[in-house]
Formats: C-alpha cells, sequence, structure tokens
C-alpha cells in the first residue's frame, strides 16, 4: 500500500519532467517498471546506444530496494536494446552497484535517481571489458540480483 | 533541546497511530505546494515531522519503518539522506514548517461518496469527524454489516439497507436510495428523445433512436462517397435519385473482382517464390559440382567460390519439403546426370593422356640415367688407367733408391760381422713382402751412423 502510494507520486512527476536521457517505457502497474535510458556525453564505449531498464518493486519499496537490471531486447527487432558493457554490469544484466543492496540503499533513493546514478556510472567508465568470471556467473547463476553478495569494492564509480 | 532516543520514538508511533482516522498521505492535494514540504521517504507532504541531528526531516511513521527495517543494530542507525550516523531526534520542527504543511488545501477522503468540501490539510480530520455529511459510519442495526452515509442516517437509528421495491420498474432497491431511484434513474422514468421531442421510456430510448424519422442519418452509399446526410423520413427520397446508390451493385462486384485478383496474385507469388527456390537449389548443385571437379584436377583455384555457394544450400534444405520443389528438382536432376557424365567422359580422357605423359617421361628419363651411367663409367676407366701408370711411374721412380738401400744396408751389416747375417737373412723376406717396408727398416737402423750425409 505504502509503496503503491509513493511509486503513483514518482510516477507523476516523472511525467511531468523527465531527467535528460530518461524515457519510461512501461509504467502501468505498481510492480514492475521498464525505463530506457541513454548516455548523455560522448563516451565511445556508449554512443548512439539505449539500455532498457527493469525496475522490479517489492510491497516494501522504498523501504527495501527495487530489483534493478538491464533487460536485453534482440538486435533484430526494430527497437534493439543491449546489455551495456562495463566493469560492474554481467552481460546477463545484474548490476554491481552497492546502491541497489539493501547495505547501500536509502528509502530516499528514487526510480529517478537510480537511473541517474546508472547513467553517471556508464559515463564514468573508459573500460571495455565485463566483469572478471562473467561467463562463469552468466552461465551458473540462477539467484535473483538482490540474493547475490556483491563484494563492493570499487570507489572510483 | 529536547532530544529523544530511537527507543523512545519507535514507542511513540503506536500511541499516535490510534487517534488517526484520515490517512493524510492518501488525501488528494488541490494546491500546489514546494517540493521542500515532502517527505523524502514517502513523497507526501509531512505528516508529524520529526528532526534529526543532521538538520534532515522526515515523517515520523517512514522515518520508524526506515529504521526497523534498515538498521541492523539500532546503534548504526544513519540519516537516510546524508548517511550521518544519528542518535538523537528533536520532535521540535520549526512550527513554521508544521504550518505550511498543514495549510495544504486537500479534498475530503469521501469525495467518491459526493462530499465537494475541500479544507486545509490540518482541518481534515475535524472536518471529517464532525460536519462531513458524507462520512461512511456503520449502520445503526447491528444485525446489519453495511455503512451507510452520515447525513443519511434515519434518526430514529433504523437500518436503511433494507430492500423495497420499485412501483414502476420491478427492481429491488435499498431504502437509502430510494427516493434518488425514484426521482432519476428509475428505467421505467418517461424521457423525451432529443431529436423527435416525443416522449419514450428511459430504458426504450436506445430503440427509439434507432428507428426515430427526425434523426439524422447519412445515405446508404456514404462508403461511396455520397455526402448526403439527411432526416431518416427524407432518405428514402434521396437514395431513390442518388447516383451512387445506383452505382453500388457495380462497386460491390468490382470490389469482390479486385478482391479475388489480389487473391491470384498473392498465390502467383507464392509459386513464383518456390521456383525461384528450385532455381536457386539447382545453381548450387551446379557450383558444388564444378568445385569438386577443380578439386580433383588440381589444387582449388576457386576456393572464393565456397562462401557464395554455401548460402544455396540451406535453402535448398528449407524447400525440399515442399512437393512441387521436388518436382522441379527432380526435372532438374536428368540435365544434371547428364552434364555430369560428359565431365566424367572428359576426365577420363585427361587421365588418359596424363598417363601417357608420364610414361613418356619415365622412358626420357631413364634413357638419362643410363647415358649418364655409361659417361661416368668411362670416366672412371679413364681414371683407372691414369691411376695405373702412375704406380707404374712411382715404381720406376723408386726402384734405383730401392736398389741404392739395399746395397747401403750390406755394407754395415757386413761390418758388424758374423751375427750381422741373421739380420740380413730376417730382411731378406721382408723385402719380398714389400719393397718399402724392406727400404725403410735398413735405412732407420743406418740413421745413427754417417747414411745420412751420405745421403
Amino acid at each position: 500500500m505504502f509503496a503503491g502510494k509513493r511509486l503513483s507520486k514518482e510516477l507523476l512527476k516523472l511525467q511531468e519532467h523527465l531527467p535528460p536521457g530518461i524515457t519510461i517505457v512501461k509504467s502501468d502497474n505498481l510492480e514492475e517498471w521498464q525505463m530506457d535510458i541513454k548516455v548523455l556525453d560522448t563516451n565511445p564505449l556508449y554512443q548512439n546506444q539505449i539500455y532498457r531498464l527493469k525496475f522490479t518493486f517489492s510491497s516494501k519499496y522504498p523501504i527495501e530496494p527495487p530489483e534493478v537490471q538491464f533487460i536485453e531486447l534482440s538486435p533484430a527487432t526494430e527497437s534493439p536494446r543491449p546489455i551495456p558493457i562495463h566493469p560492474h554490469i554481467y552481460s546477463n544484466g545484474i548490476i554491481c552497484l552497492d546502491l541497489l543492496s539493501s547495505a547501500g540503499w536509502s528509502p530516499v533513493q528514487t526510480v529517478e535517481s537510480i537511473c541517474m546514478s546508472i547513467q553517471s556510472m556508464l559515463t564514468a567508465n573508459s573500460r571495455d571489458e565485463r566483469p572478471p568470471g562473467d561467463s562463469d556467473f552468466v552461465s551458473h547463476n540462477r539467484r535473483r540480483p538482490r540474493d547475490i553478495d556483491f563484494l563492493y569494492h570499487d570507489d572510483n564509480v | 533541546m529536547a532530544s529523544i532516543t530511537l527507543e523512545e520514538l519507535l514507542a511513540m508511533e503506536t500511541a499516535c497511530d490510534r487517534d488517526e482516522i484520515v490517512d493524510l498521505r492518501s488525501l488528494e492535494t488541490v494546491s500546489n505546494y514546494d517540493d521542500h514540504l515532502m517527505c523524502p521517504i514517502c513523497r507526501c507532504p509531512f505528516v508529524r515531522p520529526v528532526r534529526l541531528q543532521c538538520d534532515h526531516v522526515f515523517c515520523q511513521k517512514c522515518l520508524n519503518s526506515a529504521i526497523t527495517a534498515l538498521a541492523a543494530s539500532r546503534d548504526d542507525f544513519t540519516c537516510p539522506t546524508c548517511r550521518t550516523p544519528t542518535r538523537g531526534f528533536y520532535l521540535n520542527v520549526p512550527r513554521l514548517l508544521v504550518n505550511m504543511c498543514d495549510d495544504i488545501r486537500v479534498r475530503c477522503p469521501f469525495r467518491d461518496e459526493g462530499c465537494s468540501e475541500i479544507v486545509p490539510r490540518g482541518h481534515v480530520q475535524s472536518h471529517v469527524d464532525k460536519y462531513c455529511g458524507y462520512r461512511l459510519v456503520d449502520c445503526p442495526d447491528n444485525s446489519c454489516s453495511k455503512k451507510t452515509r452520515k447525513k443519511d442516517l434515519s434518526p430514529e437509528g433504523r437500518c436503511l439497507h433494507e430492500l423495497h421495491r420499485c412501483l414502476r420498474c420491478d427492481d429491488y432497491i435499498m431504502e437509502q436510495d430510494y427516493e434518488e431511484h425514484v426521482k432519476e434513474l428509475c428505467p421505467s422514468l418517461k424521457t423525451n428523445c432529443p431529436d423527435c421531442q416525443t416522449s419514450v421510456f428511459r430504458k426504450a430510448l436506445r430503440e427509439h433512436i434507432d428507428t426515430c424519422p427526425e434523426v439524422i442519418h447519412p445515405c446508404a452509399a456514404s462508403k461511396y462517397g455520397c455526402p448526403v446526410k439527411v432526416k431518416r423520413a427524407e432518405l428514402m427520397t434521396h437514395e431513390k435519385i442518388c447516383p451512387l446508390i445506383a452505382m453500388g451493385p457495380y462497386f460491390e462486384a468490382q470490389n469482390a473482382r479486385l478482391d479475388s485478383l489480389e487473391l491470384t496474385i498473392r498465390h502467383l507469388q507464392q509459386r513464383n517464390e518456390i521456383f525461384e527456390d528450385g532455381i536457386a537449389n539447382i545453381r548450387s548443385t551446379l557450383v558444388q559440382s564444378s568445385r569438386a571437379l577443380t578439386e580433383d584436377d588440381g589444387p582449388p583455384s576457386d576456393v572464393h567460390t565456397l562462401p557464395t555457394s554455401n548460402p544455396d544450400i540451406p535453402r535448398r534444405r528449407d524447400s525440399s519439403n515442399n512437393q512441387s520443389q521436388i518436382d522441379s528438382s527432380n526435372l532438374y536432376t536428368a540435365t544434371t546426370t547428364n552434364y555430369l557424365l560428359s565431365l566424367h567422359e572428359s576426365l577420363r580422357e585427361e587421365v588418359g593422356q596424363l598417363s601417357h605423359a608420364i610414361t613418356d617421361l619415365d622412358a626420357r628419363a631413364s634413357m638419362a640415367i643410363m647415358n649418364e651411367c655409361l659417361r661416368l663409367k668411362e670416366d672412371m676407366a679413364h681414371t683407372n688407367a691414369a691411376v695405373g701408370s702412375m704406380r707404374m711411374q712411382v715404381q720406376w721412380l723408386m726402384n734405383p733408391r730401392l736398389h741404392q738401400g739395399q746395397r747401403t744396408g750390406a755394407r754395415p751389416n757386413n761390418a758388424a760381422g758374423g751375427n750381422g747375417t741373421p739380420a740380413a737373412s730376417a730382411s731378406g723376406p721382408s723385402t719380398a713382402a714389400g719393397p718399402s717396408t724392406a727400404f725403410l727398416r735398413p735405412r732407420r737402423l743406418s740413421d745413427s751412423g754417417r747414411e745420412g750425409t751420405k745421403l
């Protein structure tokens, strides 16, 4: 109930004013939203690309963090959405970002602020690589992002 | 400063929650309010705000849920906004802030029931409590579980949820809604048709509009472009003279023809695609066979044809389940076989030619080898002869020396006395064995003497 109220308020605000590079794709229910984000500067890794984020909200949002990950739409469709290359983004779309863990989360964060954090995380990156052990993780992981214990070691992003 | 601890704050909430009827967060605000009046957790104007040590303000309830959910131990609770570790909470937020929040205009929460009142948020509680006639309250009859609007409560405390039968429409209506039903909603009430002004039953209005002679109705040929719209009564006269109506059947027939032609075209397109597939298939077979031939001949010079022919192969496989495709490919297989047979013949000829060439080459090679052998033999004979003559010369040159050596060797032997005879007799057979050894041995013996100077 709390989550629904808060999300409908956020949605109203977002529909009034969207930050640059962020668009709402799907927000018809209050459990799963999809947003498209772009990197605004001229970082060659992400130029001319649009990425899709999937937000899954629990009933305890905003006290609990939402589950956020990139989803991939095949390049064959008319709106291809790849998974951005980044040393903290696995190729299945799971993001290693302390803001999204229950330890780093704060209830004052919003969908908008998460999108902007991820935008800046991409902007600041110059390394064209996946996290170490990506293929292993991608082929073995069946857990949901919230159940994974990430080790947040990199303070530079 | 009146600072309270975290435990006290948590205990306060349960006490405050009880006397709250209206959920202030779900109220619909009418006036715009500043974003700074909004709790960052629930995104509503602050409800009973609390201030932290770091001067950040939250609703008390939001802060409580954040504390219970986030802080692993109560000691390390940090401000949700700035993450400053926090122990003290202050309830005395500036009066200004509370007043501004309470001054925001909201709609009465019972708007759906009919209350159109807009009041400041601080007064909503008392409005609902005392003045709002639309507030839902429990039915005074204890056996009835329904709710009723406060203004509809009967003074005698009777239950108004009893069903009454409407005399006109035979429906059952609750007593509290009866008056409204009879006045406005009952389907048996008469109403006036907006076009012809005749009065009809409310429930029959829809049927009436379908047949009302006064309703404006478009011409039946409007889909062919007739712009005329007249009252239904006049429509008949128009349709008699409308040229498009007369053309109607013709248009229909043309449309049907177009449809069937389009269908035929689609069929033909499909057939065409099948044939094209077949041709591509044959072409790929040819490319493959010619490649096989060139590979037989020698090093494949046409490797670059490989990628171009490859895409044809899966296409052939795709279409092979098509019946007509198979027919056409059968037809082509015969010609392909012929072609392959002729290629085979020419290849056989080439192989024959090659084997001829090889035997020829073989014969030539053996002739050359033989010639070379003869020449070598001759050379060797010459060399042999040369070696023989050289030996003869050496022998001839050696002979005088040999004789000289024998002579000088005999002289000291004789001078040495009687014991020199066995030595001379011993050297006798050795001279028979080889002239050089026989010559050297006595010479070495005489080396110590004046023999060297003599030479």
